[in-house]
């Protein structure tokens, strides 16, 4: 071996001392080096029989730890198979549930196969039920004579909605409220008791645009407010409804809600973008006592029922805003007295952008007593601005009723006027809280002065 | 002036296996060439190649992605899909179709949801891919792709007699500003 290192290491000095020799003396040069090389390589110094024999002990020993962990990776495919065995019976449906996928989308299946799971956990629309909760908490107080300044539990609201059927949805509005209930004056129920009412309740049936038909019970589309914050106080900008729009159990003049059939939907007219709404229903409650549920669920007191038409257009050419008018008619029946006809007409105009709210409504509330020539009219109004400035939302709102002293249906009400005048800030996404200041002008009883405190939020 | 030649050549040869030199594009249902997906370019509407709708203008888009239109002409339900909250493509549906921010969009699906007005909301997805399998599977569906995103699986919708690649096409997903 030391002589062919050496014949090699002559033949390289000899071509680098005649540069002048022909190139085919370097090649023969380096093929010589090839044929050399695995000589050399295979006559390493220290290779004996006894380091063999250690070799294939190690060698050995290397294939029982392999075969060992072939043995388990068997074992762990078998325990796989079992699961997706488990798999496959527990969710059968699941499988048959996956759309069939495009052949020209399918770059990548895994990818597509954890987009659609994703799609599923997300599609919201797919579970039968959603549930959104909205709810406040207020801090309340004012000068009227009697009432005391009082921590008190808003209304909780369980919003909840189902898709039926790609035509059908469910929608209805559960609250849960405490204190007493006011039915024009009258009260009912203990201070501090919570109750339970159903406030939405609601099949709905979407042919397409131009036509949805409702039953059940809902908000009656009497104005703008009614049918745009129902039992929300987070979705208003204020701490509570106007006046003229508070519910039938907290003093409220007007029929909020109804139970019936309505339709409802666009009406083709363009740019104008007209829409209407038809309603028939129960009515409120006139001939029980007053104290008594003001909204007909279940039993209606007489054959006679409620309609009413609402049109309104949301025009393309200025965006955010609403005109619309609406005319209601109904029939009631106090007891021991003439049977009363009530027409309520109200309009309404208000512009609604993100930033920017301006609200305006105003309406007539008409009561004609059958068989005499008394007629009473209990007009009302509001009219709310407010502007947004970051987080912080500046508003004011003027409102007004006035029903005669001597109004057969709510007598209690009489003219009440006044200012309010408030702050929103926007905590979060969720949450708001708002301070806002009430000044009432009351007919025959002194102003009172207001203050209240609300965080409400939805979750 | 041989070394010159030859580093030349080098150099050349170098540029076409980066993909620094462009060596032709490719173009799929008379579509522009494709960018790569950091680049800026136009945002198609896309729908289910079975939905006979063939143009809509700005505004009948922009009802339809806030809900207040909720069905075809041929009475199916419309299902909006939208990207994920972040993603370029769906900020920049929510500036130029929608003319709201990501809270003000929410709300106001969460508002119409809780009036009744609006009948669902939209359904949302990770990707591109996502969204044209959406599309693909659902008949009812409309969404959007950034131009190089699209295939022949899906169907675009002309924007005011405008196709994504004709001037005046107004939806455009603008390119990430420099850092």
């Amino acid at each position: 071996m030391n002589f062919c290192v050496l014949q090699l290491s002559n033949s390289f000095l000899s071509v680098k001392a005649n540069r002048s020799r022909p190139l085919a003396q370097g090649l023969l040069f380096l093929l010589g080096l090839l044929v050399v090389a695995p000589i050399v390589c295979a006559q390493q110094p220290g290779e004996t029989p006894g380091s063999d024999k250690e070799t294939m002990q190690l060698l050995l020993k290397r294939i029982s730890l392999l075969e060992a962990k072939v043995k388990k990776v068997d074992e762990l495919e078998a325990r796989i198979k079992e699961l997706e065995a488990v798999k496959s019976q527990l969710a059968p449906a699941e499988k048959t549930a996956v759309p069939a996928q495009p052949t020209v989308a399918s770059e990548n299946e895994s990818e597509s196969a954890g987009e659609r799971a994703m799609s599923e956990r997300m599609d919201v629309s797919k579970t039968l039920l959603r549930i959104r909760g909205f709810g406040d908490v207020n801090l309340h107080g004012d000068t009227q004579k009697g009432d005391t300044t009082a921590f008190t539990l808003g209304q909780l609201n369980l919003f909840v909605t189902s898709d039926i059927s790609e035509k059908f949805k469910f929608l209805s509005e559960i609250i849960f409220e405490g204190g007493p209930d006011n039915i024009y004056g009258i009260t009912r129920g203990e201070n501090n008791t919570f109750s339970v009412d159903v406030e939405r309740y609601l099949v709905q049936y979407s042919y397409n645009d131009y036509l949805n038909i409702s039953a059940g019970r809902w908000h009656t589309a009497i104005g703008y407010y009614n049918t745009a914050y129902h039992h929300s106080t987070w979705f208003q900008t204020t701490t509570g409804r106007p006046f003229l729009f508070d519910f039938e159990d907290r003093g409220g003049i007007l029929p909020i809600h109804t139970v019936g059939v309505s339709a409802s939907g666009s009406i083709p007219s363009g740019r104008l973008g007209l829409h209407y709404v038809a309603e028939v229903g129960n009515g409120r409650a006139s001939r029980s006592p007053l104290n008594q549920e003001p909204v007909q669920n279940v039993i209606d007191e007489q054959n006679h029922k409620a309609y009413n038409l609402a049109l309104f257009a949301r025009p393309e050419a200025i965006r955010g805003l609403q005109v619309g008018f609406s005319a209601y008619r109904d029939l009631l029946a106090p007891a021991n007295s003439p049977k009363i006809g009530e027409t309520i007409l109200a309009a309404h105009a208000v512009f609604i952008r993100p930033q920017f709210e301006w609200l305006n409504e105003a309406l007539v509330d008409r009561h004609s007593v059958f068989g005499t020539s008394q007629v009473f009219n209990t007009p009302g109004f509001y009219s709310q601005v407010s502007k947004q400035f970051g987080s912080y939302r500046p508003y004011f709102r003027y409102q007004y009723v006035n029903a005669a002293n001597t109004e057969p249906i709510f007598p209690d009400v009489r003219l009440r006027h006044g200012p309010s005048v408030g702050l929103r800030y926007d905590a979060s996404e969720s949450v708001a809280l708002k301070l806002q200041y009430d000044y009432t002008a009351l007919r025959g009883q002194a102003a009172t002065n207001g203050l209240a405190l609300q965080v409400g939020f939805t979750f | 002036m041989r070394r010159l030649a030859l580093l030349l050549l080098i150099l050349v040869e170098a540029g076409c296996v980066s993909g620094a030199w462009p060596r032709g594009s490719v173009e799929h249902d008379g579509l522009p060439p494709q960018k790569p997906p950091s680049a800026g370019e136009n945002l198609a509407i896309i729908v289910n190649r079975d939905n006979p709708v063939d143009n809509l203008s700005t505004a009948e888009l922009r009802r339809i992605f806030l809900g207040a239109r909720g069905h075809w002409t041929s009475g199916r339900r419309i299902t909006i899909v939208m990207m994920e909250p972040g993603q370029p493509e769906r900020t920049a549906i929510l500036r130029q179709i929608c003319q709201m921010s990501e809270s003000e969009f929410s709300n106001h699906f969460l508002h119409g949801l809780f009036t009744g007005e609006v009948l669902v909301s939209p359904k949302t997805l990770a990707s591109p891919v996502g969204v044209r399998e959406f599309v693909f599977n659902v008949p009812g569906a409309i969404g959007y792709l950034r131009v190089s995103n699209v295939d022949s699986s899906v169907k675009i919708v002309r924007i005011d007699e405008h196709l994504p690649n004709e001037k005046g096409y107004p939806f455009h997903v603008p390119a990430p500003a420099a850092k």
